[in-house]
């Protein structure tokens, strides 16, 4: 009888059959397994002690992420408040001339799309929209730049090719260096017509039921040095005017096709005799129920020439 | 990997073994295990200082790091015997004390300056009583040679008891076997 057969017997009772040398065997293989357990036991405690040891380290590393998180919230915050403060607030003899609806809404607290409106040294209005590549607080620092250089140029230039080469100019460098670039869509208000710069933007005029589409070949901001330029629409009591971003024409639906700027330009032709605001809520009715998600920002601007 | 004539240097097979020990141990684990088996070559040479680099990235991760590094060494023969040569190379448990101390033991994964590289030689070795002593002036971790030389004993499963004690002086291991 060997102490294998009676270990594969399961019958303890046998082990007073085992000759000495298997006894000797089986008191080797028992101390042999103590040992095992010995080693084991102490890796597995060390282990232990370094999964604690880990654990208190993520515990703290979490902590500085949510400190790091908070402080980067506070500072969205601040940014999106900045921001705001940056987009243009009522200009009332403006409005005296226009009916005027706008719909702005960025992706993430602050984001890249940015208008303003402004007084030419001639006496005229502007409208510009810009829409800087990227999102975050650094496309909204970038648009904090691009207004500050808006404000000089305005003080040496009228005309919208004018204003907006001298933009592009002073900003080129800037922007190449940290690779960010910005359309642009600059629209100048004389007493019967509008003439605008188009780099990338988009821009309608809806005039006695037809639909003057913006001709936006001209460059981005930010892109290269090159003359821009400049178109002159009519634009008298009645037309409608809307300028808007990418973020609403280049949003899909489920099955992948595009708002699209014809679908976008047919709304606001078959609306064009009602009020802008309306105007304005049909084509956000029309998106929101045709795009999936949200993918950019989007600004929508509506305008019509009061008689 | 280029390596000089006079510079002690390791066997890429070791520090592969070591290495994916470390992995099936779960001592490094995602991205960290996958970079560090991706960049053993084990037909190469390797600097001594990049064992201690491996040996330094086990003792830097635990603050008692004994009981880990024996079980390393345990591992890496089991990987050894089991997926390597290991099974030609021996037939019995205490034959692998003989093939360690050999010239295909240690001595054929490690070279350069004696006084750098040491030596590992079996000073005493008693079957019928299950006793062995060897002494061992190698630079790698005893705790490490401890584990391998019971890794490697245990393997071909005809040992049921083994252990390996370095008290007192440190370069002697005292290998007891039944």
């Amino acid at each position: 009888m060997t102490l294998d057969e009676i270990l594969q017997s399961d019958d303890p009772e046998r082990l007073a059959e085992l000759p000495r040398d298997e006894l000797t065997r089986l008191f080797w293989k028992y101390k042999g397994l103590l040992k095992r357990v010995e080693r084991d036991t102490a890796f597995w405690q060390a282990t232990n002690d370094n999964l604690r040891t880990a654990y208190e380290r993520l515990d703290e590393q979490e902590r500085e992420l949510a400190r790091a998180y908070q402080t980067i919230r506070q500072d969205l915050e601040i940014a999106q408040q900045v921001q705001h403060a940056l987009l243009p607030k009522q200009f009332p003899e403006m409005l005296a001339q226009l009916d005027l609806a706008v719909f702005h809404r960025q992706m993430t607290e602050v984001g890249g799309d940015y208008y303003d409106f402004f007084r030419l040294r001639d006496g005229s209005y502007a409208i510009g929209l810009f829409d800087i590549s990227g999102h975050g607080v650094s496309a909204a620092l970038i648009m904090a730049y691009l207004k500050a250089q808006l404000v000089q140029t305005m003080e040496q230039a009228s005309r919208p090719k004018d204003i907006v080469e001298f933009v592009n100019s002073a900003t080129l460098t800037f922007l190449r260096e940290v690779r960010r670039y910005a359309t642009v869509n600059f629209v100048v208000f004389g007493p019967r017509s509008i003439r605008y710069v188009c780099g990338g933007g988009y821009g309608a005029l809806v005039r006695g039921g037809e639909v003057h589409t913006f001709n936006k070949g001209d460059p981005f901001i930010g892109l290269r040095r090159r003359a821009y330029s400049e178109y002159e629409l009519p634009f008298e009591p009645g037309d409608v005017l809307a300028l808007y971003t990418d973020g609403l024409v280049e949003a899909q639906d489920s099955g992948g096709a595009d708002f699209s700027s014809r679908r976008l330009h047919e709304i606001v032709r078959a609306c064009a005799t009602a009020p802008v605001d309306e105007i304005l809520q049909r084509c956000l009715d029309d998106y929101n129920q045709f795009r999936r998600v949200d993918a950019d920002d989007i600004t929508l601007i509506v305008l019509r020439r009061r008689g | 990997m280029e390596v000089g004539g006079d510079e002690p240097v390791v066997h890429g097979a070791l520090m592969a073994g070591f290495a994916q020990a470390c992995v099936n141990l779960n001592i490094v684990a995602g991205r960290r295990a996958t970079a560090l088996l991706a960049d053993l070559d084990v037909a190469r040479w390797y600097p001594l200082a990049k064992w201690f680099e491996l040996e330094r990235m086990v003792g830097d991760s635990y603050s008692n790091v004994a009981p880990i590094r024996l079980k390393l060494g345990v591992e890496m023969m089991t990987l050894w015997y089991h997926r390597g040569p290991g099974r030609a190379l021996i037939r019995r448990g205490a034959d692998f004390l003989h093939f360690q101390t050999g010239s295909n033991g240690i001595a054929s994964v490690i070279r350069g300056p004696r006084e750098v590289v040491g030596s590992f030689d079996l000073a005493e070795f008693d079957e019928a009583r299950g006793r062995a002593v060897i002494h061992s002036t190698t630079p790698f971790d005893r705790k490490i040679e401890c584990g391998v030389l019971i890794g490697g004993v245990l393997a071909p499963g005809d040992i049921d008891y083994v252990d390996v004690t370095n008290d007192g002086d440190p370069n002697r291991l005292v290998v007891e076997f039944h």
